[in-house]
């Protein structure tokens, strides 16, 4: 098979040996992989026929992008094929206020790549590298969620090599639409070759106003009542005191003051961002916070984005969980975090997508110690259960992969859990596609992965 | 392990920084790869693609250091250790650029296609000089009008002397770290009590991390001592040579161009890699060809007939495809 793998890619493009290891794990360190062979097909044509010759030989396969997920999507657990479709990054066509691009473009590049009056919404903080293939198969979010909504509110149509090898081009229809279907499908039901995504115009205006407050419950209020006061942001972002002491140690300092931080972004015409920037600065003034308006923001924001990696600074692992919740309970949600972090003793930083419920309780620990692994397992299960005992969902953005297979039985109910597998079932009936993530639960292959699958 | 990696979570957003990830795509040819490779002992073929512009490190938000890392885990071979000599004597570099030059096929023909003109470096010594003039190895033979004009603006105001000679930087990237530690030493002793002004901003921030003395870019020493400059009518666009660019010294060379009231017409990504990367371009050839490609879109784009660059590599792999300044040129 690598032989004829060989013909199809040419030899520079398939990796063996002990540089297979490169393509063993992806933003989620905590499972390491083992891939048979990484192939990394170099236009469309290329990709199809690999894909179908695994199919044929019924081999089973990880598709790969950028390799930024955060819930081990992309990890090889047994001995898989890695695909990678980086290379499939082309721009295909610009029209009108729709670009279609491959899966393995930037998320970063199909705004690069619009009319400069348009922009792509939906960026993910690891926009500048991660892939729109990736970015759809997880439905991303990001920090413009808020407004604009997640990847789903911005796939116009697909073309998927399905898992029995046909190519085929899902387009949107009023009517049980098909294209959805593999929006958060994390691969499993088929793989992405091109995407049709939807542009939005470019805001006359935009804003950024920084709230900075004493507490993480009274930032929480804030949130709740800037929507209260009908403003809706374009970005809505915390950053505790834990993270803000992590990133002003990291590259990306940008001089914030030490305590929990809201910051905030609004858009529009002129008019509009004048009349919110004063809601806004009347909601934080009312709940004792002190309001920044930076002339120049970036900064800021490319703290804020790098947040995530900044943790390196203090632990060269960490978990980063991604449940939503009402925004009303932000409050509550905060202070039991805070318990479950001294309960655990364990530490946890948080920076996340505040103006959507979107969490991202941060929690570090040492690869070389399980012990604290299993601890921060524990306490971010402790996190996901109370997210959905308070009516959240245990993934908003990262996606299950491997990382939070169980929280599915504590979600979904038997039926829909059924309902669910029967569908893959139809389309993958063999599981050859990205196989042991997201709903196929396989046997553990050491403590870590038990850890993460099985109940106590 | 050690080196200093411990800080990489293996985020990826190095890759899209990085010119060889962006031509190949491939996690080999990626700073996080690299890393992983060097964490576990792979003998990754990436180790060796590695162009050492570091525009990696800018990208990490945990600060790793991976330009160190990579120095320390390379070993040069014979043949770049000669060359890496030759480069540190100007005298030297200019008899074998002048053979180097006429050469039709081989290893050496491939200089040939980017040098087109030598001479033999310019030296002047004025008597209780107080400014060194750090021209570059390259620049020295490669560019010898640009170092008149910048001798002769700065004798202006200074008493100048040249010195002629290597920094050490294609050492230090390319597996030959203990031999440019030596070069760093004697630098020091050199630029002992004087105030070093350097024409290749690459060579600027080698020195400067080095530590070897007082040293200053040509448009920093200019902007820092608030020189006179005249007017000048130009349009152009502004390349970042990496190194520079990582420690904060392209926003001289804007801030003088600015000062002369010369338009700028920025390309994407100024700060993207050359494709010459030292003695890179002579060693992976096909790879250094494909970013140079990369480079010249992005140059093309920016619709300015003019690039303005002040380091010597990059100078050569810019005049590939367009007309080429240094800062001193437009004195």
């Amino acid at each position: 098979m690598e032989e004829e793998i060989r013909k199809i890619v040419g030899d520079k493009w398939v990796i063996t040996g002990e540089e297979k290891t490169l393509y063993a794990f992806d933003g989620f360190t905590a499972v390491v992989g083992n891939p048979s062979l990484v192939v990394l097909p170099g236009n469309e044509e290329e990709a199809i026929e690999v894909i179908r010759l695994l199919i044929s030989k019924e081999k089973k396969m990880i598709i790969r992008g950028s390799g930024t997920s955060l819930s081990g999507s992309t990890v090889p657990l047994k001995g898989e094929v890695v695909v990678s479709l980086t290379r499939l990054n082309k721009v295909y066509e610009v029209k009108g206020m729709e670009i279609e691009v491959g899966p393995g473009i930037a998320n970063i590049m199909v705004t690069k790549s619009s009319p400069q009056d348009l922009f792509f919404a939906p960026d993910p903080s690891s926009y500048v590298v991660s892939s729109i293939g990736g970015n759809i198969s997880h439905d991303a979010g990001g920090i413009h969620v808020v407004k604009y909504g997640p990847t789903f509110n911005s796939v116009i149509s697909l073309k998927v090599i399905l898992p029995n090898g046909n190519v085929e081009y899902f387009y949107p229809t009023p009517f049980l639409n098909p294209t959805s279907i593999f929006i958060g499908a994390e691969g499993t039901l088929g793989a992405i070759l091109r995407a049709r995504l939807r542009l939005f115009p470019k805001p006359k205006a935009k804003k950024t106003i920084i709230g900075v407050f004493p507490t993480v419950e009274k930032a929480s209020k804030a949130v709740v009542n800037i929507f209260k006061a009908g403003v809706i942001p374009s970005s809505l972002e915390m950053m505790d005191r834990n993270i803000v002491e992590i990133v002003e140690r990291s590259r990306f300092r940008a001089g914030l003051p030490r305590a929990n931080i809201l910051l905030v972004e609004l858009d529009g015409n002129e008019n509009e961002v004048k009349e919110s920037s004063e809601k806004v600065i009347n909601v934080i003034g009312k709940l004792e916070g002190e309001v920044l308006v930076p002339e120049d923001d970036e900064k800021y924001w490319l703290a804020r984005k790098g947040a995530f990696p900044a943790m390196g600074v203090v632990s060269p692992a960490y978990l980063t969980l991604d449940c939503n919740i009402p925004r009303k309970y932000l409050p509550e949600i905060m202070t039991e975090i805070e318990k479950i972090s001294k309960e655990k003793n364990v530490l946890i930083a948080n920076v996340f997508h505040a103006g959507d419920g979107n969490l991202h309780p941060l929690i570090p620990y040492d690869p070389n110690d399980p012990e604290s692994l299993k601890r921060a397992i524990e306490a971010s299960t402790e996190i996901f259960s109370l997210a959905i005992r308070m009516g959240g969902v245990p993934s908003g953005e990262h996606g299950i992969g491997i990382e939070k297979i169980k929280t599915l039985s504590k979600y979904y109910s038997e039926v829909d859990l059924k309902v669910m597998q029967r569908l893959r079932n139809t389309f993958d009936p063999k599981g050859l596609f990205n196989p042991c993530k997201f709903l196929e639960k396989c046997e553990p292959i050491n403590q870590v992965t038990r850890w993460l699958w099985e109940w106590d | 392990m050690g080196m200093g990696l411990e800080k990489c979570v293996h985020c990826g957003f190095c890759l899209e920084a990085c010119p060889t990830y962006v031509i190949t795509r491939s996690e080999v040819h990626s700073p996080r790869g690299r890393i992983v490779a060097m964490k576990l002992g792979i003998p990754s073929e990436g180790l060796e693609t590695c162009v050492f512009c570091r525009r990696c490190e800018a990208a990490c938000p945990s600060g790793v250091e991976y330009g160190e890392a990579i120095a320390s885990v390379r070993k040069a071979d014979p043949i770049k250790k000669i060359m890496h000599r030759v480069l540190e004597d100007p005298n030297l570099l200019y008899a074998s650029l002048k053979i180097a030059k006429g050469a039709k096929t081989g290893f050496l023909s491939r200089v040939s296609e980017f040098v087109k003109e030598v001479s033999p470096p310019l030296t002047k010594e004025d008597k209780d000089a107080e400014i060194i003039l750090f021209p570059g190895c390259l620049t020295s033979v490669l560019f010898r009008s640009t170092v008149e004009k910048a001798l002769n603006y700065l004798q202006k105001f200074y008493k100048v002397k040249i010195y002629n000679g290597c920094c050490g930087l294609p050492h230090y990237a390319e597996g030959n770290k203990e031999r440019a530690l030596k070069i760093a030493e004697k630098l020091r002793e050199e630029f002992k009590g004087k105030v070093v002004v350097s024409l290749s901003s690459n060579c600027t921030a080698h020195m400067k991390e080095m530590k070897v003395g007082e040293v200053y870019d040509f448009a920093e020493f200019i902007v820092k001592r608030d020189l006179p400059l005249p007017k000048v009518n130009a349009e152009v666009t502004v390349h970042d040579p990496c190194h520079a660019n990582l420690l904060g010294l392209t926003k001289y060379n804007r801030e003088v161009l600015k000062r002369m009231g010369v338009k700028i017409k920025e390309m994407e990504d100024p700060s993207f890699e050359c494709g010459a990367g030292g003695t890179y371009f002579m060693f992976q050839p096909e790879l250094s060809d494909k970013i140079m490609k990369v480079k010249e879109e992005k140059v093309k784009k920016s619709g300015a007939e003019v690039v303005i660059s002040t380091s010597e590599a990059c100078n050569l792999a810019l005049m590939k495809y367009s007309k080429v300044l240094h800062i001193a040129d437009l004195l």
